[in-house]
């Protein structure tokens, strides 16, 4: 866009059209008072704050020249012959802002004035009170006195809730409807609004359940006054007395970045951080609500000891002497391929390094893995690592010529800040498709929704390529220089059509090649693929890759692949190689070691940080059946009820680390308080047990390879060469940072994610203006601890080759008895352990089966009856829940706890039978 | 001026019966549109509504030729909407217009719908027009079914769909874009100009949103020619205008004149209002509705077009004359009237929201005899705070009563107060 120069108080500046006089001001470092305006939500001029003078040269009716006076200068005239809003109008080319006249300070005061005539003044028993805007430009531009009387005071019961996490307080309120606007337009939960008029105006909740987004939170973080508190944080602190934290959210991939505000050792409240790579100033109410876990009086406190049927306290010392002891005799005995370990992908990197490190390393066994194993549990594929999204891509800038695919996942439920980071692309003019066997809330903003047959995604994904070569979209450029197979990938095809395709997936053709066209002809675009599309299989993401080739949506910034797994650093575990294939040698994964549990190859286990037994009784069984099991955890899950040894750790809060999200950012949390009953780190926890095995044989260290100390390697800036086989053999970790050191000089991509870099902020492209306050206060808090690194894919490197696999799918044929596809799906509030201690108790659901409405009555079930499910595996019963929107013959399952998904499930997609019982 | 012989809008008062639609087509009704539409372009129908120098009757005063030529080229659909939210105190015209003369406004709408090349046309009425608004629709039922609406008018292929929407009872909606909001569905609260109706309006679609004696203006344009138009009213206010003129008059009711009669003939003439009730002196007139300027006696020499009043710092807005005589009190007046703007501000903007809230509150206070001695300065500094600094007119109009009657009648206020501090009763109405 054309820039334009205009004059604010005497000052020149130059920005680009169409920007605001408010944050035209802002540029030049004057501050416009605001309420209603919010640089995140598209102005609306209400509050009338923003009001100042624009001058704008005066121009001849007749002749439409501008009028030059005596002087030679253009004649200036008031606009309108009034005060402007800033925040609604836009800068023009010669304008002149007058920001502090004496017209402009009686307005301001004026609206100061009218804003407090009904307000209470209870600054002193306010949450708001001490980051408060009206409180601050009050003092800043507001008349010291009020004219108005006490007596006159409108006055409202108070506080009223507006769902059971938000309270508003009407008498605080001064109605400049950023919470709506951000509930309409950010968040796309249309679920506030206004009641009555004038005076009585007031804020309302129009949904049931009140206030129903995953999103209420941030509005308490935009409300420029105290009107809306969170029934997490009311009362709890001055907001003067906490100590914010810089942090990281662990509950899903986005990693949105937190501060985990404490006062002493307690947390009183979790805000949002600032990253605009990651989650703009925004965070889900997950993340907000969903943290005292770490303050549960349920935490482990110390090891505990089987001793018969019980598990008892034991001094530090003797439990990891004890773990020591057994997993060396184990391995003495039976062999390291006897051992295996699980390590859950909510763990920090550094735990996930040293816990492969002990487990492939030092005890020698190349069977891990960072997923349960539970029978409905697809393969985790994760193409971030070579596709990903292109080193660079900042979601918060793209728009106009960005595509997005969304293909198999919920980000509503699997990763919630996507919805908002998507929505934006949208609103800034990029293009959407969502392709989901089932309804998802994103598809309202969709350009278009596909809905392929369940067990018929592959198809449409297929059609998708084969719509790419037909319609002649691919990037010629890109798939000469690297890609290969192209030939070969269009003999697989010959034989299909996009019709036939489209036909099999029973999706409207127009509209897969719509998509086809959009993706392919946006300068930018982006994949995101996450658990129904893994539940799908390979085929879908072998097709999905091959579209992101074709069309050369790879290695470059703003484009590629975005993988939704499951956990908040699924991306770090298998970047650390917390699985079967990251060593020389393939080890058991998951599935396999249950197998092997069960008839005796595997006689150990170490598990940190994953709960596989739960819910899942078969699993369970092959815990049981082993010789020795350790977990590591912070509660004492299911799984650690069934183990030998049960060893403690901190939280996130009570120790550093990183995490690496879905767009490979790698980004670092600090210690929020000292480790909650003295727990240690996981990593100190894996380096204990690492110190006291004795040296044994092992298998991949070979000592002919002579690895450089830690610290030597270090100071002498060696450059990254090992393999995940052969890491310095070496345990002597003083703090984090050190496992960080050997991250960086040991995993592919991690060169350069030393603590001190992660914790840099790259003015001045990043930072805040001093006087952001206007904006802010009360709001996120300012990033001064780090926006992360973004490591490499590797599309990244343009010498990389890559070759096309998209294939036909097998026939997908229906079952002969079992007419109906059961489908898992994620759900956010999930009945976790992180939700002990949070107020999204309420909101957590408890275990229920979802049927279409055709099904419903076919079955004859009203919602809460009770059907029972059948398949090959098994059979259970749940209480039924009816979707209008979900199409018939799918019945979905929402993964919660207490819902035995093991039972029925014979993979991620099951064939069942329903009966109804009650 | 001489008085009109025969009625431009009101003709209902010429011809008995004119609402039926027999009778309305006796008299040359849907002539004009029949001769817009088979013999016509649209460009042909603005460009005589442009020769007319219609303007808009809401109370902008704008030409409405020229308003129908914002429309963005090429850009459809387009929409017509028929402002009948007739709210503003005094005014009382449009209910007359769409009561007893509904064909007149609906050939109206069609022969303008036609002009900006719309096929949706909304009427917007005014939610207690009950009665009126069903026989609108009943009027409407009887043009589609003689085919002067619906698909295919005149065998010409212009198709054309009339809707009556009743509002909920909110002044605000009147405003226009209040009026777009309150008809999609939304709140009744004004949008951020621009965008401009005509640009972005209803639904987001160009646009176009005249009131109601407007359009029922058209048909008589069309049919006689822009210089027969031209020959009623001023140069600069061609045409005639219906005054709703209420209060302290004998004959209070709604009067169609020329532009540029003078606003003693309008009040005193026996072919209007026949002068005031007990021959008292007038004490105030307010010329345009509510949001209009207040004139004293002093001022009745003034004539009634959009020129004239703007000159006597008062506007003609929506012709709703009210006219208070001696025995009323200026404080009271402004406290009812800002009592009005209260209970309709909407809400949106701070200045209106609060300041009608404050203004009210004061105002009160010294019309029930409690007023105190820096009440005055208040009153000035709230409605400065207000005055040039609100979203939409709405908060604008709020200003004028009582910046009026403290121009016009500082003394009442000075006395409320001063008594007020004596310990007197309640100052109601002056001692004369």
């Amino acid at each position: 866009m054309p820039d334009v120069t205009l004059v604010i108080n005497g000052q020149t500046v130059t920005v680009p059209a169409g920007t605001n006089i408010v944050d035209a001001a802002r540029a030049a470092g004057v501050a416009i008072p605001v309420f209603c305006y919010h640089p995140r939500l598209p102005p609306v001029g209400m509050c009338r704050m923003c009001l100042v003078e624009v001058w704008t040269p005066r121009v001849d009716p007749a002749t439409r020249q501008v009028v030059i006076g005596d002087d030679g200068k253009p004649v200036m005239a008031l606009m309108m012959g009034k005060l402007q809003p800033g925040c609604v109008t836009p800068v023009s080319d010669g304008m002149e802002v007058r920001t502090a006249t004496e017209k402009v300070h009686v307005a301001q005061k004026g609206q100061l004035e009218f804003l407090l005539t009904s307000h209470p003044l209870d600054c002193p028993v306010c949450d708001k009170g001490g980051e408060c805007p009206l409180q601050n430009l009050t003092m800043q531009f507001g008349p010291s006195t009020s004219r108005f009387d006490y007596g006159d005071k409108i006055h409202f019961e108070k506080p009223i809730p507006l769902g059971d996490l938000i309270y508003l307080d009407r008498e605080r309120c001064i109605l400049c409807s950023r919470c709506v606007r951000f509930q309409d337009e950010l968040a796309g939960d249309p679920v506030l609004g206004f009641d009555h008029r004038g005076r009585a105006w007031e804020i309302i909740s129009k949904s049931d359940p009140p206030f129903d987004s995953k999103f209420s939170g941030n509005t308490t973080d935009i409300c420029p006054v105290g009107a809306l508190t969170s029934a997490d944080f009311r009362f709890k602190a001055r907001v003067w007395e906490v100590r914010p934290t810089a942090s990281i959210c662990p509950h899903c991939p986005v990693g949105c970045n937190l501060s985990l505000d404490m006062r002493h050792d307690k947390l009183m409240r979790v805000m949002p951080r600032e990253n605009d790579y990651v989650n703009e100033i925004w965070i889900c109410d997950k993340g907000r609500f969903g943290m005292r876990f770490i303050e549960s009086a349920d935490r482990l406190r110390h090891p505990l000891i089987r001793k018969g049927d019980s598990l008892v306290p034991a001094p530090w010392d003797e439990a990891i002497a004890l773990v020591a002891e057994k997993l060396s005799q184990i391995r003495e005995h039976a062999g390291a391929a006897s051992l295996g370990g699980l390590a859950g992908p909510e763990l920090p990197n550094e735990d996930l390094y040293l816990f492969q490190k002990l487990v492939r390393q030092t005890l020698g066994s190349p069977n891990l893995d960072c997923s349960t194993g539970a029978s409905g549990a697809p393969e985790v594929v994760d193409l971030a690592a070579t596709l990903g999204v292109g080193r660079g891509t900042n979601l918060a800038k793209s728009g106009a010529g960005t595509a997005v695919l969304i293909m198999g996942a919920d980000p509503e439920e699997e990763a919630p800040l996507y919805v908002l980071r998507l929505r934006g692309i949208v609103a800034r003019g990029g293009d959407l498709t969502v392709i989901n066997p089932y309804p998802t809330k994103l598809e309202r903003s969709a350009a278009r929704s596909i809905r392929p047959h369940a067990g018929f995604e592959a198809f449409a994904a297929l059609a998708l390529v084969k719509a790419v070569l037909d319609q002649g979209l691919i990037a010629t450029e890109f798939v000469t220089a690297r890609v290969q197979g192209l030939d070969e990938l269009t003999a697989r095809l010959r034989e299909q059509s996009v019709e036939s395709l489209c036909e099999t997936a029973g999706v409207s053709e127009a509209s897969v090649r719509a998509a086809a066209q959009a993706f392919a002809t946006a300068e930018h675009a982006i994949i995101i693929y996450g658990r129904a599309a893994l539940a799908a299989g390979e085929d879908v993401l072998r097709a999905l890759t091959d579209l992101a080739l074709l069309t050369g949506k790879a290695g470059r910034p703003g484009s590629g692949v975005i993988a939704l797994l499951p956990g908040g650093n699924a991306r770090g575990a298998l970047d650390m190689g917390v699985h079967p294939g990251a060593g020389s040698r393939r080890g058991m994964g998951a599935r396999e070691m249950w197998a092997a549990a069960r008839d005796g190859r595997l006689r150990g286990m170490i598990i940190a940080g994953m709960d596989p037994a739960r819910d899942n009784p078969a699993i369970a069984a092959a815990l049981d059946a082993l010789e020795f099991v350790v977990v590591q955890d912070i509660f004492l899950t299911e799984t650690a009820q069934r183990a030998d040894v049960v060893l403690p750790t901190a939280s996130i809060a009570g120790r550093e680390g990183t995490f690496t999200n879905a767009e490979r950012r790698v980004q670092r949390f600090r210690q929020a308080r000292i480790p909650e009953y003295n727990t240690p780190a996981g990593w100190e926890v894996m380096q204990r047990i690492a110190r006291a095995l004795p040296p044994g044989r092992s298998e991949s260290v070979t000592d002919a390879r002579p690895v450089a100390g830690r610290r030597a390697q270090r100071a002498s800036g060696a450059t990254a060469t090992a393999t995940m086989d052969a890491p310095p053999a070496t345990w002597d970790y003083a703090v984090a940072s050190d496992v960080a050191d050997e991250i960086a000089a040991t995993v592919r991509g991690y060169a350069g994610t030393t603590y001190a870099s992660l914790g840099l902020t790259r003015a001045p492209e990043w930072g805040r203006q001093p006087d952001e306050a206007v904006y802010y206060d009360g709001t996120s808090y300012q990033n001064a601890e780090g926006i992360g690194i973004q490591i490499a894919a590797t599309a990244d490197d343009p010498k990389t080759v890559f070759a096309l696999r998209a294939r036909v799918p097998a026939p997908f044929t229906r079952h002969a008895t079992r007419p109906y596809l059961l489908l898992a799906v994620t759900r956010a509030y999930d009945g976790g352990e992180w939700g002990r201690e949070s107020k999204l108790r309420s909101r957590m659901v408890p275990p229920h089966v979802i049927l279409s409405v055709a099904d419903a009555a076919a079955h004859s079930v009203a919602p809460g009856a009770i059907v029972r499910l059948e398949s090959d595996a098994g059979r259970i019963e749940l209480p039924v829940q009816i979707e209008v929107t979900l199409p018939q013959g799918l019945v979905l399952i929402p993964d919660v706890c207490g819902t035995p998904l093991s039972t029925i499930q014979t993979g991620p997609q099951t064939w069942v039978a329903i009966s109804r019982v009650a | 001026m001489p008085p009109l012989t025969e009625h431009v809008v009101l003709r209902d008062l010429d011809i008995v019966n004119i609402a039926d639609f027999d009778v309305y087509l006796q008299h040359g009704g849907y002539e004009a549109l029949r001769s817009a539409v088979t013999e016509h372009t649209p460009a042909d129908i603005v460009q005589v509504v442009k020769d007319a120098g219609l303007r808009g009757r809401g109370g902008a005063g704008f030409p409405a030729g020229v308003k129908w030529g914002f429309l963005p080229k090429g850009v459809y659909p387009r929409y017509l909407l028929c402002n009948c939210d007739e709210s503003e105190p005094g005014t009382f015209n449009n209910h007359q217009i769409i009561d007893r003369n509904p064909h007149q406004l609906i050939e109206g709408i069609a022969i303008s719908a036609y002009a900006i090349e719309a096929h949706t046309a909304f009427i917007y009425v005014r939610g207690e027009f009950a009665a009126a608004a069903r026989g609108l629709e009943r009027a409407i039922a009887r043009a589609y079914a003689h085919g002067f609406l619906g698909k295919d008018i005149f065998g010409r292929g212009y198709d054309l769909d009339i809707f009556v929407h009743r509002g909920a009872g909110a002044y605000i909606c009147g405003e226009e874009t209040a009026l777009m909001e309150s008809l999609e569905g939304k709140i009744g609260q004004p949008r951020l100009r621009p965008p401009f109706p005509a640009v972005a309006g209803l639904y987001g679609k160009p646009t176009i949103i005249n009131n109601v004696e407007t359009l029922a203006n058209v048909p008589m344009i069309v049919r006689n020619g822009a210089a027969w138009y031209r020959q009623f009213g001023t140069e600069k206010s061609p045409g005639t205008k219906v005054f709703s003129i209420a209060g302290h008059v004998k004959r209070p009711g709604n009067y169609e004149a020329p532009f540029g009669t003078p606003l003693r003939e309008l009040l005193y003439s026996p072919d209007y209002c026949q002068g005031i009730r007990g021959d008292r002196k007038v004490k105030i007139v307010v010329p345009g509705g509510a949001s209009a300027g207040w004139l004293t006696a002093h001022d009745l020499d003034v004539t009634m077009d959009y020129e004239a009043l703007a000159a006597k710092g008062s506007m003609l807005g929506s012709g709703g004359v009210i006219v208070l005589d001696e025995t009323v009190s200026a404080v009271e007046v402004a406290y009812k009237m800002d009592e009005f703007f209260k209970h309709e501000s909407c809400g949106k903007c701070t200045p209106c929201r609060e300041g009608t809230y404050f203004l009210v509150k004061v105002l009160h206070r010294i019309n029930h005899g409690h007023g105190r001695k820096d009440d005055i300065p208040l009153l000035h500094d709230v409605y400065n705070q207000m005055a040039g600094n609100c979203f939409c007119l709405l908060g604008e109009s709020a200003v004028v009563p009582i910046r009026s009657a403290l121009r016009l009648f500082p003394h009442e206020f000075e006395q409320a107060i001063s008594r007020a501090g004596n310990g007197h009763a309640i100052p109601l109405i002056p001692a004369h």
